[in-house]
């Protein structure tokens, strides 16, 4: 066999390689992605305990939503869950959340606590931080989906039985996120 | 901060008086530049003459000519030099004590290039470094710093040496309002260094990951690199990319950010010279509001881009 058709051969195995390795990375960043979510998720988690703590004594007629978030919070942070589970969990835990926030504009001696002011900020911060990983989730994911559906990769995926992924939504609040001023 | 109406009043009423004696001088100085290279210009044509007639007196006269233009174009930059201190010391000093009389001025100091070559915004190692007009203050919460800069590339090309500049305009540092330990750059599209091959050899040469993000008009304009995609992200959100883009819609599509060691960096190139006085035409209320409106971009900087908007672990 002349050198030139080995070289031939060799690229012609060795491509198929290339592509299907270009993949594996767009399918581990989808990965990794989403772990970010997941290490953002855990550091929001971690706030309430703190939260519910520091305004219990103030928030004498949320002690239900207080309670709820809680126990919320204690099911989401099972190991053994699905993502769908999780992800339904996350919400009610935001909805949650929100009505507590809301609930804030009620007890105006809350804001001048230096220590719920620290602790809002902290929030505040996980906030956009969790958003930054849902979009950079949603970039990571883009790029797989371009990866596996055009050719020639979209043969290679295929064969591999690389599938699309979902994107996240982004709630509207997020897209415009952005530091809350509180003087 | 004062708005240009109020300048105007300013102008009148606390810079006209001190311009007067200057304005003397500059008429004076002028002089000596206009005979200067009257007399240069008159030395060469002597020259030519002289050597199409192959007259010596001429070529003497023209020689004598030529070292009188010499004498006089040195005292001519001697006193230029001196007037444009003096001026920036009484009439530019002035103008940025009107806008915030807390800021600190100084004409001959510039961003170190220690921070220079930090923001990264410029990797290349500058052969000349020079650069004035240092002012530094605080705007309500942010601390910050800006000054002239000019860096240059010497270009060697068999015998002949020509220098290049890297970046020209006015540099800016100012501290943000989120926590951050990785590294993120906002480069025009412009920018000298964004090329093929550093599109190519980012990743490898400098350890960062090109960031794609979603704004069409965005990606458009810049071109982002950072060590972190998630902090990249957390520090340009959507609203935060808006304001870049109004930015550099205000001072030039040659623009650059950069997001390192928990500061701001930016970069508005400039062709001209910042705080310079006219040494041909009047310094009148034209030139002067050219300079207080230079100051007000930083101002604008920090209020475009709301870096007084802080997140509350950063006050």
């Amino acid at each position: 066999m002349s050198p030139l058709i080995i070289i031939l051969l060799l690229v012609i195995f060795l491509i198929p390689v290339f592509i299907y390795n270009n993949l594996i990375r767009k399918k581990n960043a989808v990965d990794n992605a989403f772990f970010s979510i997941d290490v953002m998720l855990k550091k929001r988690y971690d706030l309430i305990p703190q939260l519910v703590e520091t305004v219990k004594g103030y928030m004498q007629h949320e002690k239900g939503l207080l309670t709820s978030v809680t126990e919320l919070r204690q099911k989401v942070m099972q190991d053994n869950l699905s993502a769908n589970e999780r992800v339904k969990l996350d919400n009610q835990i935001n909805t949650v959340l929100q009505q507590i926030f809301v609930s804030f504009e009620n007890y105006p001696q809350l804001k001048s606590s230096e220590n719920f002011l620290r602790l809002q900020g902290a929030i505040n911060e996980a906030e956009e931080q969790l958003a930054a990983s849902r979009r950079f989730y949603n970039a990571a994911v883009n790029d797989y989906h371009n990866a596996i559906e055009t050719f020639p990769s979209s043969l290679i995926a295929s064969a591999a039985g690389m599938r699309r992924k979902e994107y996240f939504n982004i709630p509207d609040s997020e897209k415009s996120a952005s530091a809350i001023n509180i003087n | 901060m004062s708005s240009a109406n109020n300048f105007n009043l300013f102008y009148e009423n606390e810079l006209k008086h001190l311009l007067t004696p200057l304005e003397e001088d500059r008429r004076k100085i002028k002089k000596y530049g206009i005979a200067g290279f009257f007399f240069l210009g008159a030395a060469i044509l002597l020259f030519i003459i002289s050597a199409a007639s192959h007259n010596s007196g001429t070529a003497v006269i023209a020689f004598i000519l030529i070292l009188s233009a010499l004498i006089l174009l040195i005292v001519f930059g001697n006193k230029k030099k001196s007037f444009a201190a003096g001026f920036k010391e009484t009439i530019v000093r002035k103008i940025i004590h009107f806008i915030d009389p807390s800021l600190t001025y100084n004409p001959h100091l510039s961003i170190s290039k220690t921070d220079y070559l930090n923001s990264g915004l410029f990797v290349e190692q500058p052969d000349r470094y020079s650069g004035d007009d240092y002012i530094e203050g605080t705007h309500e919460k942010t601390f910050f710093c800006f000054s002239e800069l000019h860096t240059e590339r010497k270009v060697s090309s068999g015998k002949s040496t020509h220098w290049e500049t890297i970046f020209r305009g006015l540099f800016f540092i100012a501290d943000f309002n989120k926590n951050f330990s990785g590294r993120t750059y906002v480069w025009s599209e412009r920018n000298p260094q964004i090329n093929f091959l550093t599109k190519l050899f980012s990743s490898f040469a400098w350890n960062l990951e090109k960031v794609k993000l979603e704004s069409v008009e965005f990606e458009k304009r810049f071109i982002v690199y950072s060590s972190d995609q998630v902090e990249a992200r957390y520090i340009l959100t959507p609203s935060f990319m808006e304001r870049i883009v109004r930015l550099q819609q205000l001072m030039g599509e040659g623009t650059s950010l950069s997001f390192v060691n928990t500061n701001i960096h930016v970069a508005v190139p400039i062709k001209d010279e910042l705080f310079e006085p006219a040494i041909f035409s009047a310094n009148d209320n034209n030139r002067l509001g050219d300079f207080y409106n230079t100051i007000n971009i930083v101002f604008d900087i920090i209020d475009e881009l709301k870096l007084n908007q802080r997140l509350w672990n950063k006050e």
